[in-house]
């Protein structure tokens, strides 16, 4: 049996520290976006409207958001 | 792998096959040269420690040497250890002894085996709790507390004794009576009973002492001690504790008055006590069924956190009080990686909750992560292993695995580390966003899709 | 008329300024849903997580029990633990709503793995409908008047004192949902007015259930809609759209008002509900009328309704009348009463009056809860009456009750605030449209504007710019120069910042304590937090049995079944006044007779909060007449409120008051040994700091009971209620007991009192005993 202090320390991959400002950053872009595609939805109409843009913003806002949603948890201390 | 285990078991049943054939009876030819024995009783755990001096007058090598609980005790006792004059521990293990089978016997094996007319020194030490008794077990809230203790003046063992000393110490010069069994001198706090000398086998001879004694009678009752690991850096402790006063019960009214007129430190009651966390932890919280208790002060010493926990009212004998205890460590402090995706954890199974602290019962439940795989634990001591569970954190849809672990009557001595290693894979970790991102593109795709659906609606009323 | 108007502007810009009209009212009403939410968190951020005052803890008690055991073993919840010994059927004497709500949203979390826990649910439900409150207030002034008083209205109730004060974080209570539920209600009813379209006539009724099984306040929706159409026909302003609404709202509303268990026949059985049938009634009558007036010629007709109408009212009436006194219809309860004559709980239910929030309104609550909009609502009510339709005679009735039923009772501020926020939207919206219409000016301010201000001032900026709805103000003359429109825009905005101050000041300051817990401030600033209360709770469900019964006053039952979890005698629950009165009535005797009362009820622990040491004054002497007085209305000939005062009548206790008082037993649980305790070197012993006297009766010992516990503060005391055998027992002499104890056990404490001891048997090694005692 090895030694366990003299195994490496098990270190998370995204420093604790950086976690409310990748909360800021994430949020902000996937807010931005889920923005964006509300006012799509409001202003096209039938139309105008297209599927392909509307599925493409709203897969970059809500992937932006669900990283922005972990690490706002993360950092208010809810360790997912 | 498989064959190494195997190996492993083999290997196991063989030197058990050794030990349980080496047990079977007393080898008379051992000899207790010299027994230093104390007993600390200035708590409510009777703490007893000796060093043995011990000697082969026979000629064959010896290799183990037994240890005998005085009558009565057995199920007191909470924590036994023998180390050698290096401090090195020895393997402990109980086992019965043919002719005795009345009495609970405890197998050294010593390190090397002792041979002829040689000597070596043990160095003996076991935690008894419960068996400090307040007597009268009722006492009005100004009486101070008394206790009793029933011992035996004779270190008990299945050896013949040439020469012991015992020293008793206890935490106040109030005795009320103890047994005079000469030579025996009583100085401030501690009573000597001996030397006396070439003491037969099993010889027992009733110890008591009835003196005041007003440490903590504090037990811990239940305690539940849950570890929740996080490889996003971070692993939360909490802990269920159930704690009485376990000293002589209070008689008649509680008065807020007197109580604020005595000050003296020195009272049966509990006001306050000190529980040390890791030096690392924050976000310590303090909580019980109402809310959060707000008479507890956190100090950070150098190596430690000391918390001062003031439970929400003074514990008297015989009042209850419950609490959770609960707070973080960085995932460093205890987690490290074994090479490719295998983890270990190596964290305290159980930690402190007070000086001379005696749990009854523990349950220390740990939390993987989601996925993992392979779980191997190693205990530092014997503990029983329940069923392992299946719990549900935040955001969690695959469940985690719990492993549940449990023991009874512990003490401080039990403070030691419990390892538990795992397979898991890093990908896992991306689990939670991913189920946060489907979860919101969900949502979009509702919308998406409510927004044409709204179409058709009003197309029909337009109909109309 | 307006909807007309949006519709069209909102044709003609569709594509690019309506996304961007719309995206600013998502964020302004996500910001007021925010503005709202943060504001009611001071208790939160200075205290905890916790469930405030006394209700809330009956509803979070009731919750937690819904969320163990299920929705169906919660409707038949005997609850064993209340109203000792009668006990209290939970599920059919409360309203579910609440329960329900938060439950599902438990449930909801729960079923994604978000453990979250029901305490943090229930603390923070008020502050999340608050959001909620604050969207359908500005879909019902959208739909009264425009978007922006819309704007307004959403802004000012997400704030407004006069709802905070019922909706902070922890007060979990059902006011909490009900004015989401009452403003949703009043929303799609002007709605189906409007339109006269079933669908929103049946969403009425629905929310009108929700709204029924949260709150007993529907009989204020169930009196205000049969008005409005009461009114409306009276205005000769019947329609079929308003036939189809009022008729499918009242029969699918009745019906479904029935299923709540607490309601139950009430809604066709008791004068309270009476109006809305009539009106249902009439409404035939009207549509009936109207349909024969289409074949009749004008005078057939002219008899017809008088005759016709004179021998209906009489029938209706009559029948009514009839069943009334038959017993079928319920007269109006003492509550109701209560509602006309102030004076009237005073004298008749001493237990109504006794709840401070029952008392009438004073003129400084107004302002203290609405601040400006108490002053910009009449103008409000002022636009609506001049341009009046049939939704517009509804916000001018509902404001006209709710200020009368606010002034009546203080709680009932409640009603009144949405109605005035609508109002005072309107108004506010109605003055900046004539005094912003030149985009010049308004832009400048707004720049400078927006770094200081709170986010709802922001708001009415853009509120300004984005609805042009000129069609209210389009005879307005227009002499108006530049100046005065910046000085009064500025006056205006004022205003708004000093109305946000003031919400937060008096949210912080008044509404934001939680009151089971008590900070106070010493010189240096520093907060000491008084936790007794807690503190005695927890002793009780520690360190009692777990079936001991607690006397207390019904203030405190809730508290103690939710966080002690031990049976109580009475609660706040107040259904049954004979027993508050036995209740009061121990208080009120003197220890002998209350001992037999107590034992008759199997008292086992008594607790009082007695606030003498810190100041407190909301503790049980101040509420001692009230006992009396409730004692007094069921045991005339025991109790006497007079017996309590002294002679010039007075309530005093120190050396002159009176000797009933003196010696009860309320009075005694207070002060036991509290005559012995100095406070500081410039006080006498005993000297109570809530009353700022020294108590009148200072040394005595109790017979039948004996203190338990007093926490830190003295602020709660317990005392254990003696069994017979434990004060009563005559003293035999050792020689003459039966049973005598084997060996005299010794317990004696120290050293010193060796030999104290009579007839101490002497061992003396290898003697036997009794030869030498012989």
């Amino acid at each position: 049996m090895v030694e366990i202090t003299a195994l490496p320390r098990y270190v998370s991959p995204v420093n604790p520290a950086v976690f409310p400002h990748l909360t800021l950053v994430l949020l902000g872009i996937g807010v931005f976006f889920t923005a964006w595609f509300f006012v799509y939805e409001v202003t096209s109409t039938k139309n105008s409207r297209s599927l392909r843009k509307e599925i493409a913003v709203s897969l970059v806002a809500s992937i932006f958001s669900g990283f922005g949603i972990l690490f706002l948890l993360l950092s208010v201390g809810i360790y997912v | 792998m498989t064959i190494f285990k195997m190996l492993k078991f083999l290997l196991f049943l063989f030197f058990s096959q050794l030990v349980s054939a080496a047990i079977v009876q007393i080898d008379q030819k051992l000899v207790n040269k010299n027994v230093e024995r104390s007993i600390d009783l200035t708590s409510h755990l009777v703490k007893v420690t000796a060093a043995i001096t011990l000697e082969n007058t026979g000629t064959s090598p010896i290799s183990n040497y037994l240890i005998v609980l005085e009558p009565g005790t057995s199920g007191n006792l909470s924590f036994i250890s023998v180390k050698d004059a290096l401090k090195e521990e020895l393997v402990v293990k109980p086992t019965e002894v043919a002719g005795h089978t009345d009495k609970v016997f405890y197998n050294v094996i010593l390190k090397q085996p002792l041979g002829g007319s040689r000597t070596v020194v043990l160095n003996l030490e076991y935690v008894l709790t419960e068996a400090i008794v307040p007597y009268p077990n009722e006492i009005t809230q100004k009486e101070k507390q008394f206790v009793r203790y029933f011992g035996s003046h004779y270190f008990y063992t299945p050896y013949s004794t040439t020469k012991q000393t015992t020293t008793v110490t206890l935490n106040s010069r109030n005795i009320e009576n103890y047994t005079k069994l000469k030579p025996v001198s009583q100085s401030d706090s501690s009573i000597i009973y001996g030397p006396y000398t070439d003491v037969a086998p099993f010889s027992f001879d009733v110890l008591s002492i009835h003196y005041e004694n007003n440490a903590p009678f504090l037990t811990v009752t239940h305690l539940h001690r849950l570890i929740e690991i996080s490889h996003w850096g971070n692993i939360a402790v909490e802990e269920n504790i159930e704690i009485v006063h376990s000293g002589a019960k209070l008689k008649g009214p509680f008065s807020r008055y007197d109580y604020q007129r005595d000050t003296s430190s020195n009272h049966h009651s509990v006001k306050s006590y000190r529980t040390i966390l890791p030096a690392a932890a924050y976000n310590i919280y303090y909580r019980d069924s109402n809310g959060n208790i707000s008479t507890s002060t956190v100090r950070t010493r150098k190596d430690w956190i000391e918390l001062e926990l003031r439970p929400r009212f003074p514990l008297f004998g015989g009042w209850r009080s419950s609490y959770m205890l609960g707070y973080n460590v960085p995932s460093y402090q205890y987690l490290y990686k074994k090479g490719g995706n295998e983890y270990v954890l190596s964290m305290r199974l159980l930690d402190h909750i007070y000086d001379d602290m005696h749990v009854e019962e523990l349950e220390t439940n740990v939390v993987l992560p989601v996925g993992v795989k392979n779980v191997k634990l190693n205990a530092p001591y014997e503990v029983e292993r329940l069923g392992d569970g299946k719990t549900f954190k935040y955001l969690d849809s695959l469940g985690r695995v719990v492993l549940r672990l449990k023991k009874s009557n512990l003490v401080e001595q039990h403070i030691q580390d419990l390892e538990i290693s795992y397979e898991w894979d890093t990908l896992t970790l991306l689990h939670e966003p991913v189920l946060l991102a489907v979860a919101l593109y969900v949502l979009f795709i509702i919308v998406i899709i409510y927004v044409r659906l709204d179409f058709s609606i009003n197309k029909s009323e337009k109909k109309e | 008329m307006s909807q007309t108007y949006t519709k069209k502007s909102s044709i003609s810009k569709l594509n690019s300024k309506a996304g961007i009209s719309s995206l600013l009212i998502f964020v302004i009403l996500l910001l007021a849903w925010i503005a709202g939410f943060s504001s009611r968190l001071f208790a939160v951020i200075r205290f905890e997580s916790i469930i405030h005052e006394f209700d809330p803890w009956f509803n979070y008690r009731a919750t937690a029990y819904m969320v163990k055991h299920g929705f169906y073993n919660f409707l038949n919840w005997f609850d064993e633990r209340a109203w000792y010994p009668l006990g209290r059927i939970v599920g059919g004497t409360v309203y579910p709503g609440l329960m329900i709500t938060s439950g599902s949203i438990h449930y909801l979390l729960h079923l994604l793995h978000i453990n979250v826990h029901i305490r943090d649910i229930c603390v923070f439900l008020a502050p999340v409908f608050s959001g909620l409150t604050s969207i359908s207030t500005y879909y019902l002034t959208k739909e009264l008047w425009s978007k922006g008083a819309g704007l307004f209205a959403a802004c000012f109730i997400a704030i407004v004192p006069g709802y905070i004060s019922r909706s902070v974080a922890g007060s979990y209570d059902n006011e909490g949902i009900a004015i989401f539920a009452l403003q949703f209600t009043y929303f799609l009813w002007i709605k189906s007015v409007k339109t006269g379209s079933v669908f929103w006539a049946v969403a009425s009724a629905l929310s009108y259930f929700y709204m029924v099984s949260a709150w007993g306040g529907y009989v204020f929706i169930i009196n205000l809609i049969p008005l409005h159409v009461f009114v409306l026909l009276l205005m000769g302003r019947f329609s079929n759209r308003l036939f189809t609404s009022y008729t499918t709202f009242y029969i699918l509303g009745l019906i479904m008002s029935m299923q709540i268990p607490f309601v139950g026949f009430q809604p066709i059985r008791t004068s309270e509900h009476m109006a809305a049938s009539g009106v249902f009634a009439l409404m035939f009558a009207v549509a009936t009328l109207k349909y024969l007036q289409s074949m009749m010629s004008k005078s057939e007709f002219k008899s017809l309704v008088i005759y016709g109408g004179l021998i209906a009212a009489g029938i209706v009436f009559g029948t009514v009348v009839l069943l009334t006194y038959a017993g079928f219809i319920a007269p109006w309860s003492g509550r109701f009463y209560s509602l006309w004559d102030t004076g009237y709980a005073k004298i008749h239910i001493p237990i109504i009056a006794s709840v401070s929030e029952h008392q009438p309104t004073t003129w400084f609550a107004f302002f203290f809860d609405l601040h400006v909009l108490v002053a910009t609502f009449p103008a409000g009510l002022w636009y609506c009456i001049k341009n009046i339709n049939d939704e517009r005679v509804f916000v001018v009735l509902y404001a006209l009750s709710a200020v009368y039923f606010a002034g009546v009772m203080v709680r009932l501020m409640l009603t009144l605030t949405p109605v005035v926020c609508i109002l005072s939207g309107i108004a506010f919206s109605g003055l900046l449209e004539l005094f912003l219409r030149d985009d010049e000016i308004a832009k400048p301010e707004e720049s400078g504007d927006e770094e200081h201000t709170t986010p709802k001032n922001r708001k009415y900026d853009k509120v300004g710019r984005v609805p042009k709805m000129k069609h209210e103000l389009n005879k307005e003359p227009d002499g108006i120069g530049p100046n005065i429109r910046t000085i009064i825009s500025v006056v205006i905005l004022l205003l708004l910042m000093l109305f946000a101050v003031h919400c937060t000041w008096v949210t912080s300051n008044a509404y934001s304590s939680p009151s089971i817990v008590l900070a106070s401030y010493s010189g240096d600033g520093t907060r000491q937090i008084l936790d007794d209360f807690r503190e005695a709770y927890f002793w009780l469900s520690q360190n009692t049995a777990d079936e001991a019964r607690v006397m207390s006053w019904w203030d405190y039952g809730y508290q103690i079944a939710g966080m002690a979890n031990r049976t109580t005698l009475v609660d706040n629950n107040t259904w049954n006044n004979s027993h508050i009165a036995l209740v009061g009535k121990a208080m009120s005797s003197n220890e002998s007779a209350a001992y037999t009362i107590m034992t008759a009820l199997d008292v086992d622990y008594v607790l009082v909060i007695f606030g003498g040491v810190i100041g407190y004054s909301g503790d049980d002497i101040n509420k001692f007449l009230w006992m009396v007085r409730i004692a007094e209305g069921e045991h005339p000939k025991d109790i006497k409120e007079s017996n309590y005062f002294t002679e010039q009548g007075e309530f005093r206790i120190d050396g002159e008051g009176s000797p009933t008082l003196l010696n009860c037993l309320m009075y005694k649980l207070s002060y036991y040994r509290f005559g012995e305790l100095k406070l500081d070197y410039r006080t006498p012993a005993g000297y109570d700091r809530t009353r700022n006297a020294v108590i009148g009766n200072k040394d005595f010992q109790l017979t039948y009971l004996e203190e338990a516990y007093t926490t830190e503060h003295w602020l709660v005391r317990i005392y254990r209620v003696k069994k017979p055998d434990e004060f009563n027992r005559p003293r035999i002499p050792v020689a003459n007991r039966l049973v005598k104890s084997p060996n005299f056990v010794s317990k004696k404490s120290t050293k010193r009192k060796r030999g104290t001891l009579k007839n101490k048997p002497v061992i003396v090694k290898g003697k036997r005993l009794s030869s030498k005692q012989s």
